[in-house]
């Protein structure tokens, strides 16, 4: 929705077209939430930027936390003094803050808290696709799980009742096929956010010496056994499809659950369905029950067989005829990747034994034939990306010999051709200490790559780790001043918070010297011969150096250009291009193209970089002004 | 209603997910059941993207079964051809002549495939294609960013949705900032008008 402010209108049963991420910062307000923190990742970036585009207005607090784990802290130590709090995190955003989570949830909270872990199954935009219902398992902490933008919501609502009854954090777990759809969400009342709260001091139940954690861990398991109460009964676990026959069961949740109800409609089957929608603690006598009624129990769920576990266990004392079909014994579904109605239909067929509606060999003979010889189109670094010019720097200067151990956002996208700078990338913050094992076991030169949000995010210690123990490592911080892969959020380095305040910014090359770095130095990405001249120098220096490569990101400034009416000047090609193809070999930039056997420039995609104009053996690029 | 299935497929930065929005918000203010797919993040950065709307009173699942999409909306000739497992003899397919080369396709120096036989591809699954020339309408309208609306017009001049004009032009109003209002206008329009003339002529589409 462009304009956001309508998520704030107080109109109640009004329906509204919502991203399942905005009907999550609709349940925000009317949740009363006071305190909302994130740090952004795809798919749980728009909870967050949906909340700080109209928290003043709303009058709640809201931030991009530096990472994930000091996100939950600062909600965790809100909800601690009773106010209502929701941290928003993509699944690996959870990794980085489970040390925290996974004691809180022996300490519990006061108010009301909802930590959202949005999952990236399919990989969309994400290193992994691991699955976090298993984290609730992990932390024993209640789980809500939507199949849709108006559950999305409601079950915000839900989490911060169940969390308030039972003192407990409550995970709200999305995927990205419920975070990014779009479908009308209906409106509930708006409800004022309560900011303030109180802090009771009490240290058996907020200090988690092992002394007091003992007894903790015993409340927390007492808990869960309440939790199961609330889950038997919970609207969101229900029969929604009663059958006739009584012979078939579907179990499902989120959204697996579409998929289940559309293929079991088009292959024809008499089955009932048993929707989950608080997935920690299962619902067990309801599934007892519903397994004891069936003869043919088939589970439908995305990534890992969590539920399957876990009915098995109930089935094996309630139901030990019954049979059980997923993807444990034998894999009707498989266990990677994002399922589809097409998968679900595949699996179904099989298990009943039934002949599939659609023809999909016949389908996919055709589409392997339409396609043939389509080359692949896989995202690249936009043009007149900054990154780009860091990269053609840092290749022209350490060539094919240095190691480049990679991090998390856009410049991810450097270890493709024709740039290939990206050698290992893991995880957040992963590029500055992978590369100090590096350097240790080859004593090759190394040159570890990080952006300026994933430095503060989690570059930081390893970089201290790097002084201290004095790694000859060189970090190129290629610094476009923006969470740019997410939409641009605000870090420390920018000057501008959640809140859409002014703050002093904290300047990355500061934060190296006061590290211990004795070489940092800031260069403009686009002055070649400087920035090549200062990474050379770098590699040359005993001990770590940083070398901040900072440039906006060329979305932001064209964008800022066409607000304020500049015309950009596209870049154009010459009589003296000789076809050479230098520019494209090196560069890679999609507004580079080749028609008719010579290489132009294409307008509507130039950003007036530059680059190539710098790059040209034969001066054959010039401005068109 | 039975339901309706329309693919939206390109390259990211062309103005898909806006598109997606406008019809998903027409298609809601009918009071129908809506769900639209979207893929954002990394993948939008120039790469293939596909957005499905789904509308229809039994549709749970945002994204589309292979060979049931009523309409493609293709904003880039092999993004079009990218799409068309979602195709079947049903589907209408509006295709942007807009070329944009893969960046594989300009490092080897290999020919861009010509209109035509993209077409004869498209025509294996359905004879009902209709080529606009969105990019030169967009220019007209005022600017090459209008494109997405260019083919949001030719798709309601198809006469197939369910969701009608004056209910897109609202969407419109509501979505597009005032200053760019009069812009989008005019391209849904030239878009618009392309279609509705074209389909005057052909019998049978």
């Amino acid at each position: 929705m462009s304009n956001l402010h309508a998520l704030l209108k107080d109109n109640l049963g009004e329906r509204v077209l919502l991203l399942g991420n905005e009907a999550i910062a609709r349940g925000i307000l009317e949740a009363g939430i006071g305190v909302v923190t994130t740090y952004p990742g795809t798919p749980a970036s728009e909870i967050g930027d949906s909340i700080s585009e109209i928290a003043n207005e709303a009058g709640l607090y809201m931030e991009y936390s530096i990472n994930e784990i000091v996100a939950v802290e600062v909600a965790g130590g809100a909800a601690n003094c009773g106010v209502r709090a929701l941290s928003a995190m993509k699944h690996v955003g959870l990794n980085v803050a489970s040390d925290f989570v996974m004691t809180l949830a022996y300490a519990g909270v006061r108010g009301g808290y909802v930590i959202v872990t949005a999952d990236d199954p399919e990989c969309h935009s994400s290193q992994n696709e691991q699955d976090n219902r298993l984290f609730a398992l992990l932390s024993n902490l209640p789980c809500l799980e939507p199949s849709n933008p108006q559950e999305a919501k409601d079950m915000t609502i839900s989490a911060i009742t169940i969390s308030e009854k039972l003192e407990l954090p409550v995970l709200l777990r999305t995927t990205t096929r419920v975070s990014h759809t779009r479908q009308p969400v209906v409106y509930g009342r708006l409800t004022k956010p309560k900011l303030k709260g109180e802090l009771i001091k009490d240290v058996k139940r907020l200090v988690m010496a092992p002394a007091n954690s003992r007894p903790n861990h015993d409340l927390l398991l007492k808990k869960v056994e309440e939790a199961k109460e609330i889950s038997e009964t919970s609207p969101y676990n229900k029969v929604v499809h009663e059958g006739k026959a009584r012979t078939l069961g579907l179990i499902s949740s989120g959204s697996a659950y579409n998929y289940a109800i559309e293929a079991a409609d088009l292959l024809g089957l008499d089955a009932r369905i048993l929707k989950l929608g608080m997935i920690h603690p299962l619902p067990e006598k309801m599934i007892g029950e519903f397994l004891k009624k069936h003869k043919k129990i088939v589970v439908v769920e995305e990534l890992e067989p969590y539920l399957e576990m876990q009915i098995k266990a109930i089935a094996k004392d309630c139901a030990p005829s019954v049979e059980i079909y997923g993807k444990m014994n034998k894999p009707y579904f498989a266990r990677t990747g994002e399922l589809s109605v097409r998968a679900v239909l595949i699996g179904l067929a099989a298990i009943m034994d039934r002949k599939l509606p659609i023809d999909f060999k016949k389908i996919d003979a055709e589409y392997a034939e339409a396609i043939r010889g389509l080359l692949p189109r896989p995202p690249v670094l936009c043009a007149g990306c900054p990154h780009r010019a860091s990269f053609y720097v840092i290749k022209r200067i350490g060539g094919e010999k240095v190691i480049y151990p990679t991090d998390i956002g856009c410049y991810a996208l450097g270890f493709a051709p024709p740039l290939k700078v990206g050698d290992v990338m893991i995880c957040m913050g992963a590029s500055i200490g992978t590369a100090q094992g590096i350097r240790k076991a080859t004593n090759a030169d190394v040159v570890a790559i990080i952006g300026d949000s994933t430095f503060f995010h989690a570059g930081v210690p390893g970089l201290i780790n790097a002084v201290y123990n004095n790694h000859k490592v060189v970090l190129a911080v290629l610094d476009n001043l923006a969470t740019a892969m997410t939409g641009h959020q605000p870090h420390p380095g920018t000057g501008l918070t959640g809140m859409q305040t002014r703050s002093e910014r904290i300047l990355i090359e500061k934060v190296a010297e006061g590290c211990g770095v004795k070489y940092a130095k800031v260069v403009d990405p686009f002055k070649v011969k400087e920035a090549e001249a200062v990474l050379k120098e770098a590699l040359q220096h005993e001990g770590p150096s940083v070398v901040v490569f900072r440039a906006p990101c060329a979305l932001m400034v064209v964008r800022e250009r066409r607000r304020r009416g500049l015309r950009l000047a596209p870049y154009r090609v010459t009589d003296k291009c000789t076809n050479c193809m230098a520019c494209i070999k090196l560069l890679g930039c999609p507004a580079l193209m080749v028609t008719e056997g010579k290489v132009s420039i294409n307008e509507a995609l130039c950003a007036a970089c530059g680059l190539c104009a710098s790059v040209c053996p034969y001066g054959a690029i010039e401005s068109a002004e | 209603m039975e339901e309706f299935n329309i693919v939206l497929a390109g390259v990211g930065g062309q103005g898909i997910l806006l598109a997606g929005e406008v019809l998903g918000t027409a298609g809601m203010k009918e009071g129908l059941n809506v769900v639209a797919g979207e893929i954002h993040g990394l993948a939008q950065r120039g790469g293939s993207v596909v957005s499905t709307i789904r509308i229809g009173d039994r549709v749970l699942a945002p994204t589309i079964l292979d060979g049931q999409a009523d309409v493609i909306l293709g904003f880039e000739p092999l993004e079009t051809l990218r799409s068309l497992k979602y195709a079947s003899g049903k589907t209408c397919v509006i295709v942007n002549d807009e070329k944009i080369p893969p960046p594989e396709l300009s490092s080897k120096n290999l020919p861009y495939p010509s209109i035509s036989d993209i077409t004869k591809k498209i025509h294996r699954f359905t004879k009902r294609v209709i080529v606009v020339e969105a990019a030169s309408m967009a220019k007209k309208a005022g600017s090459s960013l209008t494109q997405n609306m260019v083919l949001v017009g030719a798709l309601a001049a198809t006469g197939k949705l369910p969701i009608k004009k004056e209910s897109i032009i609202k969407a419109l109003g509501e979505l597009i900032p005032k200053r760019h209002l009069e812009m989008n206008t005019k391209a849904f329009d030239l878009g618009y008008t392309y279609v509705e003339k074209l389909i005057q002529h052909a019998l049978n589409f």
